[in-house]
């Protein structure tokens, strides 16, 4: 998986590092047990100071994305299923989302044919 | 002297026009710094330019070269280390300047034909690549070796008596530190940043082994050649009287990392032209890097980063110029280059003035002053040839030496002499530090004269 990082814009280094990998694992592109690189490695590579690797790794491991392993380093981790994935964290975000692209001057069916097109894109298409 | 010194200048001059014939060239997205596509770059006024920078190199090189041969005037050859500086400091604000003007004309011709690139500074990192990175470089025992191999001619220092005599330990370690820089530039080559050659991992993983390879071995040969060098260069120190060949390891050095850098750059260029193909052609790809770039540094109070990769990330890491500390450190290091060039240039010019006061003789010489006391006077005496030895700590220019050095069956002695005169009158002290003084003034009759005052001012106390 290809991440690709904006070091000028707004959004900050850890948390497009920590969208990303969320990204990549709800797209298929980062498997179950697949390694991470060290947060050395990939703080260099980015050309970013480690700190900011590993407060993006750290914040991960506390949403169960990735698990820490003394011998191998960060992996990602299974699929956590929760009772209730849709909860109010998620309304709150999405409602703020609509809410700004209401102002923007998006129209209802718009948003709903774009929203379903994000979903294809990350659920796949659905089979008729 | 005065040959070594021009062929020393011709080799700085040849150093600095290489790298900036290197730079005209496309990599990056860029020639000559400015961000431009392959296609932009491949443009005929483009090319007019870039053809015009590189007959104003060959230019600059034949002119200082020119100059060089100044130095076998007697009246510039006195002040030689001075003319030196000047020139080398000129040849290089020349490089500049013409970097500059070169710049603006591929910047107008940007702005005529409306190039534009988006101003988003965009990263790409490959996972696998990053995880993988760092195995397939070629074993690091080769350069820990090395490493351990140039303290030879410090272990030799502490089994040998006689090499104590004329080769300072201090010098022994300049070797070692030489080799710790090949030793990081390995540990920099094995860790740099892979470019992404292609949208998929395995293809970039297949591109970033053999770069990883490729660069990993010529780090190595770096290490070798800096060691090969260190190892003739202490055996000349010791064992030849003629400084030319002092320098014949240095030569060897520049010509064995020149040749390890073009084997570099072959392989890398055909690397690239196998894997990396049309992926970065596209403009969409390309990011306008001209922004953030100051005074040939990296400016962006916006980025939080002290430290950035260059423009061409292999050439190591640069200041973000934009952040405070940045500024620190900047500022820091041009104050550190300015206070030696102002050390060369004063301990060039500045003449010794010896004055006898009293019961004691002051020698008055730039940061290197000494006196001593009639009572520590063993002998005077006078000879015609200053035996071998090095420099420890002090200034050793073409036309004068002074400061702390190791003569062969002298020890360690402060010498104040100019180098053109053959007598010497050597003081004799207690104890060894220092152990001699060596003086002369700057004719043979001046030197008698200086002789004659030491000697009446010893007798006065008998």
């Amino acid at each position: 998986m290809i991440l690709k990082i904006d070091i000028t814009g707004d959004i900050p280094i850890y948390q497009q590092i920590r969208n990303q990998i969320v990204s990549g694992v709800a797209t298929g592109h980062l498997k179950a047990g697949e390694q991470l690189p060290t947060v050395r490695q990939l703080a260099g590579d980015i050309g970013v100071n480690p700190m900011t690797v590993s407060k993006a790794y750290g914040l991960l491991k506390e949403e169960g994305v990735i698990v820490m392993d003394r011998r191998h380093g960060a992996k990602i981790n299974l699929f956590q299923t929760q009772e209730h994935p849709l909860d109010k964290k998620f309304d709150d975000n999405f409602t703020f989302l609509i809410s700004e692209v209401l102002i923007k001057g998006a129209s209802r069916e718009g948003l709903k044919e774009h929203v379903l097109h994000l979903i294809d894109s990350i659920y796949g298409q659905e089979e008729i | 002297m005065i040959p070594l010194l021009i062929v020393i200048l011709w080799l700085v001059f040849g150093v600095m026009a290489i790298s900036s014939l290197f730079y005209r060239r496309y990599r990056a997205n860029q020639v000559l710094g400015v961000t431009l596509s392959k296609t932009h770059s491949q443009h005929p006024e483009v090319q007019k330019t870039i053809d015009s920078f590189t007959k104003a190199c060959y230019a600059v090189v034949l002119l200082s070269v020119g100059c060089s041969f100044l130095l076998l005037i007697p009246a510039i050859g006195s002040y030689s280390e001075f003319f030196m500086l000047l020139l080398v400091v000129s040849n290089l604000f020349v490089h500049w300047l013409m970097i500059g003007n070169y710049q603006k004309k591929l910047m107008h011709i940007k702005e005529q034909n409306k190039w534009t690139y988006q101003r988003k500074k965009i990263v790409s990192v490959d996972l696998t690549v990053s995880r993988e990175k760092g195995r397939s470089s070629i074993s690091s025992v080769w350069v820990w070796l090395f490493l351990l191999f140039s303290f030879a001619p410090t272990a030799v220092w502490f089994l040998n008596a006689d090499i104590r005599q004329s080769y300072p330990i201090g010098l022994s370690f300049i070797g070692p530190l030489c080799q710790l820089c090949t030793f990081f530039l390995y540990y920099q080559m094995k860790n740099q940043h892979s470019s992404i050659a292609n949208e998929k991992s395995e293809k970039n993983l297949v591109y970033a082994q053999q770069e990883e390879r490729i660069n990993s071995i010529s780090a190595t040969l770096s290490s070798l050649a800096m060691l090969i060098f260190w190892i003739l260069f202490s055996l000349s120190m010791l064992y030849t009287q003629n400084s030319l060949l002092v320098i014949a390891p240095l030569i060897f050095l520049i010509a064995a990392l020149f040749i390890i850098a073009r084997w570099q750059q072959n392989k890398m260029r055909k690397l690239e032209e196998n894997f990396i193909g049309t992926l970065s052609e596209s403009d969409e790809n390309i990011q306008e890097q001209q922004s953030t770039w100051k005074w040939g540094c990296y400016y962006n109070p916006s980025d939080p980063r002290i430290f950035v990769p260059k423009r061409i990330a292999s050439m190591g890491w640069t200041i973000n110029i934009g952040r405070p500390i940045g500024k620190i450190f900047y500022f820091g290091i041009m104050i550190l280059v300015f206070a030696v060039i102002l050390f060369v240039a004063y301990g060039g010019l500045k003449d010794y003035q010896i004055t006898v006061q009293g019961s004691e003789i002051m020698i008055n010489a730039a940061m290197y002053d000494t006196t001593f006391e009639k009572e520590q006077v063993v002998s005077v005496s006078v000879i015609k040839q200053l035996p071998n030895g090095t420099r420890t700590n002090g200034y050793g220019g073409a036309k004068k030496s002074f400061g702390h050095f190791a003569l062969k069956g002298y020890g360690n002695c402060m010498l104040y002499i100019y180098n053109h005169v053959n007598q010497y009158i050597v003081v004799q002290l207690k104890g060894n530090d220092p152990g001699y003084v060596f003086i002369n003034d700057k004719t043979i009759e001046k030197t008698e004269t200086l002789y004659q005052t030491i000697s009446h001012w010893l007798s006065e106390s008998e």
